[in-house]
C-alpha cells in the first residue's frame, strides 16, 4: 500500500539528501517534540526529516541550520 | 502540543458549515410538500441554500491547504486530497459505465458526499507509515 500510494520520499525527490538532524538533536538532549517547537512545525515533520522520508524546503532548511547555528551544507549531505 | 492555529480555524469553520448544513436540510425537506406548489423558483432557491454550506466545506478545506505552515503536512494533505479526487472519479465513472450498459436505471449522483467522504478515507492511507 506504502509503495502503491507513492511512499518512500514523500515529496517526491529521486536523489536523496541525508541529514545528521537525529544527531544533532541528541548532542543537545532534544527530544523531536523540542526540535518541532523550536520550528514551529510537527513532531511527525521532524520524524519524516531525520527518517529521510521528507526533504525540507529551502526556506525551512535554513530555519534549521540557524536553530543549530551550522551552514546548511553541514547538516543536510548529498546521499 | 496544543492545536495549531490553521487546525483550529478549521475546526471552528468545518463546524459552523455543518450546523448551518443540518438546519438548512431540515427545514428544506420538511417544507417540500408546500415548495412543490411554489413554481420553480423557489424550490431552485431551497436548493442552492442547501449546496451553499457544502461549498463552504470545500472552501474550508482549501483554506486549511492555504493556512497550513507545517509544510510535511501539507504535503501529507495535498495528496489526501488527490487521492479522495482520484477515487472519487473512479467510482463515478465506473458508476456511469453501469448505467451505459444498463445494469442501473440512474447515473453517478451526490459527488460531493462520495468526495467527502473518500477524503476521510484518504486521511490515514496517506499517513500510515508517512
Amino acid at each position: 500500500m506504502a509503495g502503491f500510494l507513492g511512499a518512500g520520499r514523500a515529496n517526491g525527490a529521486v536523489a536523496g539528501v541525508k541529514n545528521r538532524l537525529k544527531i544533532l538533536r541528541a548532542e543537545r538532549n532534544w527530544s523531536q517534540q523540542d526540535l518541532a517547537n523550536a520550528l514551529s512545525i510537527s513532531r511527525q515533520s521532524v520524524n519524516a526529516i531525520e527518517t529521510g522520508k521528507y526533504d525540507p524546503s529551502l526556506p525551512l532548511a535554513f530555519r534549521i541550520s540557524e536553530l543549530f547555528s551550522m551552514r546548511i551544507e553541514e547538516i543536510f549531505l548529498r546521499d | 502540543m496544543a492545536m495549531p492555529v490553521y487546525m483550529r480555524r478549521y475546526m471552528v469553520r468545518l463546524a459552523g458549515f455543518m450546523l448551518a448544513y443540518a438546519v438548512i436540510l431540515i427545514a428544506g425537506l420538511s417544507s417540500q410538500k408546500a415548495l412543490a406548489n411554489m413554481g420553480a423558483w423557489p424550490p431552485i432557491m431551497v436548493a442552492g441554500l442547501t449546496a451553499l454550506p457544502i461549498c463552504g466545506v470545500f472552501w474550508t478545506i482549501y483554506r486549511l491547504l492555504v493556512e497550513m505552515d507545517d509544510e510535511y503536512q501539507r504535503m501529507l494533505m495535498v495528496k489526501q486530497t488527490l487521492l479522495a479526487t482520484a477515487l472519487t472519479l473512479g467510482t463515478v465513472t465506473f458508476w456511469q459505465f453501469l448505467k451505459v450498459y444498463g445494469v442501473i436505471e440512474s447515473g453517478p449522483e451526490w459527488f460531493g458526499v462520495i468526495w467527502l467522504a473518500f477524503w476521510g478515507l484518504a486521511a490515514p492511507m496517506v499517513r500510515w507509515r508517512a
